[in-house]
């Protein structure tokens, strides 16, 4: 993009990212102009490391520093579990919970034909390619050998879409495949639960 | 259900409404385009947050104004809430007891109105969609839920229209993800529609008995756009699941290819129609002017009536200058209906008092360029005397005395 004041220049930029408008763009725009230099320097260096740093991993597609990520290279890790998830703050999500003791993978979006999304766009091809198997290239203690895939996409119809069809690609190459539970949230009045995750829980009930 | 106090601020060209409403009928009398209408689509789009009519979130602000807000007093078994909205250009925020509402399933079913409008009396001889919106709008009113589960068949049915008319539409596959969607979700509303066509046809044919003719019998049946010819056994399809999993899952097999050439959905709920005869003989093409009146009102009568009987609620009634549209004794039947045999509120817009046949439990307001004024009883000399008020204190204070408590 081509103009001559810097400072529209910055506003239009930074009114580009989500949740900020013209206004607080405008805002934020005067507030670095105001400050030292080294804020500004700081600033822009973390920007360009950020995309020039962090890659994909080379397995999972978790972002990462390395060629493989952290989670990905930790030897405690069970190798027989994946569970697959949108995106990076997905995983964040379910790894701050503790629970998982697997892997993950990451498809980086959703099947969705009105924004233009196939399966190809996604990273499925990169998820296929695990499960059959080692790839030459990669260290041998993070060998591993799957036998189920958990779907942790969220229960939006796209996320039932792109776990509907995970579940009929992986199905045939006898793996088991399993979809997150969705229902009550824990702590919450019954009360105030809204009535299609009520309904859904009631389907979706299990016995005692 | 009672709306107990009403404020609207910047509402098309309702400025500044504060209105404490009677528990039974409210009239607005006023010229035409004075705002009589707005206020009862108020009163719809604090129940469904969509109005009747199609719009911009600009077009329902008062000109020169970025924001309009909605807010109702309701109350229902014993428990008042407070229901808002706040239209921006950008879009709406709905708000119950003064919290943000995220997820809509929780907001709807606070109130609940049926609405009578002009339109709706050609209901049955319009398009299939009119009909459509009138099963879904009383499948809501009864059975909230429904609201979200239809959603998310209109979101299935854009994603696949999408795949159909894209790059991918040869990918079997991903195809057979949205037909699996598609015939679970669409399965769900046909037999949604199928159950509650069943419960309320009962009331709707002795209504209609009433309002006609005893040697009459309306008849409404649900008919499947989409499959070719007619069912055997209908009954035994259409109360059945998997039946219709089965017969949706077929269709689509069959208009596959006709599907992928034009590039949209042919099979499923979103083609689906009302059905109805009169004596045996198709509506549509025998029934006289009178006929299709009475079987829309009688259709109207008996979602206010199954309502009440089934799920023990008066919804609020919006009666939209439907007097004007109905001759003498169809009318009176309305009327008479509406005194003796139905409890709840009703807000009833007019340009001629003197259609309106009431004369008792009732509240007179004047419309006129966007204002409301609650006419003297003195001066209706069609009313026994009761003293309608307009909201002098604002509503904060009730509010906040509220949450004190």
């Amino acid at each position: 993009m081509k103009t001559a004041d810097p400072i529209t220049d910055l506003i239009n930029n930074l009114s580009k990212l989500p949740g900020i408008g013209e206004r607080t763009a405008s805002r934020l725009a005067f507030f670095i102009l105001n400050q030292p230099e080294e804020l500004a320097k700081n600033l822009a260096e973390s920007l360009t490391n950020v995309k020039d740093k962090i890659g994909l991993c080379k397995r999972c597609c978790n972002l990462t520093e390395g060629d493989y990520c952290s989670i990905c290279m930790n030897v405690k890790r069970d190798r027989d579990k994946i569970c697959v998830v949108e995106s990076a703050p997905d995983l964040r999500a379910i790894e701050n919970t503790g629970e998982f003791r697997g892997t993950y993978h990451v498809l980086h979006g959703l099947i969705s034909p009105l924004e233009g999304i196939g399966p190809d766009d996604l990273r499925i091809a990169e998820l296929l390619r695990r499960l059959q198997g080692a790839q030459e290239d990669e260290p041998p203690e993070i060998a591993e050998d799957i036998t189920e895939v958990i779907l942790a996409t969220s229960p939006s119809v796209d996320g039932e879409a792109t776990s509907l069809y995970l579940t009929r690609l992986l199905k045939p190459m006898g793996i088991k495949v399993s979809r997150i539970a969705s229902g009550v949230p824990i702590g919450s009045d019954l009360e105030y639960t809204d009535r299609m995750t009520l309904s859904r829980a009631l389907l979706e009930r299990r016995e005692l | 259900m009672l709306v107990k106090a009403l404020r609207l601020r910047h509402f098309r060209n309702l400025s500044s409404i504060d209105l404490k409403p009677h528990p039974r009928f409210n009239i607005f009398s006023g010229a035409n385009g004075q705002g009589k209408t707005n206020l009862l689509e108020a009163l719809y789009l604090l129940s469904a947050v969509k109005s009747f009519r199609p719009q911009t979130n600009a077009e329902l602000i008062e000109f020169d104004q970025s924001q309009a807000s909605l807010e109702a007093h309701v109350e229902r078994g014993g428990q008042e809430r407070i229901v808002k909205i706040e239209i921006g250009e950008r879009g709406k925020k709905v708000y119950l007891n003064n919290n943000k509402v995220k997820q809509l399933s929780s907001f709807f079913g606070t109130l609940n109105v049926v609405m009578f409008g002009p339109e709706d009396i050609s209901l049955m001889k319009g398009s299939p969609s009119n009909r459509r919106r009138f099963i879904d709008r009383a499948i809501f009113n009864a059975q909230p839920a429904y609201a979200t589960e239809s959603m998310h068949y209109d979101e299935v049915l854009k994603q696949r229209n999408a795949l159909l008319k894209g790059p991918h539409n040869s990918d079997r596959k991903l195809l057979a993800v949205y037909d699996e969607q598609l015939i679970q979700y669409g399965a769900s509303i046909v037999q949604r529609r199928y159950n509650y066509l069943q419960e309320f046809k009962p009331t709707f044919e002795k209504t209609f008995q009433d309002i006609f003719d005893a040697s009459f019998e309306a008849e409404l049946t649900y008919e499947l756009g989409w499959h070719s010819g007619p069912l055997n056994d209908p009954d035994a399809v259409l109360s059945d699941r998997i039946k219709i999993e089965q017969l949706l899952a077929d269709a689509l097999e069959r208009t596959s290819g006709e599907e992928r050439d034009r590039g949209h959905t042919l099979v499923g709920p979103h083609r689906d129609d009302l059905g109805a005869t009169l004596n045996g003989r198709e509506l549509k093409a025998f029934a006289s002017q009178g006929q299709h009146r009475a079987f829309v009102l009688a259709m109207k009568i008996a979602e206010i009536s199954h309502l009440e009987e089934r799920y023990n609620f008066a919804p609020i009634l919006l009666l939209d200058d439907v007097s004007s549209e109905l001759d003498r004794d169809r009318n009176r039947y309305l009327f008479d209906f509406l005194c003796d045999r139905m409890e709840g509120q009703v807000f009833i817009t007019t340009t001629h008092r003197d259609y309106i046949l009431l004369d008792h439990d009732l509240a007179v307001f004047h419309v006129k360029h966007g204002e409301i004024e609650a006419q003297d009883p003195e001066t209706d000399a069609f009313a026994t005397p009761h003293s309608p008020q307009t909201y002098s204190q604002p509503l904060e204070n009730s509010s906040s005395a509220k949450q004190e408590e």
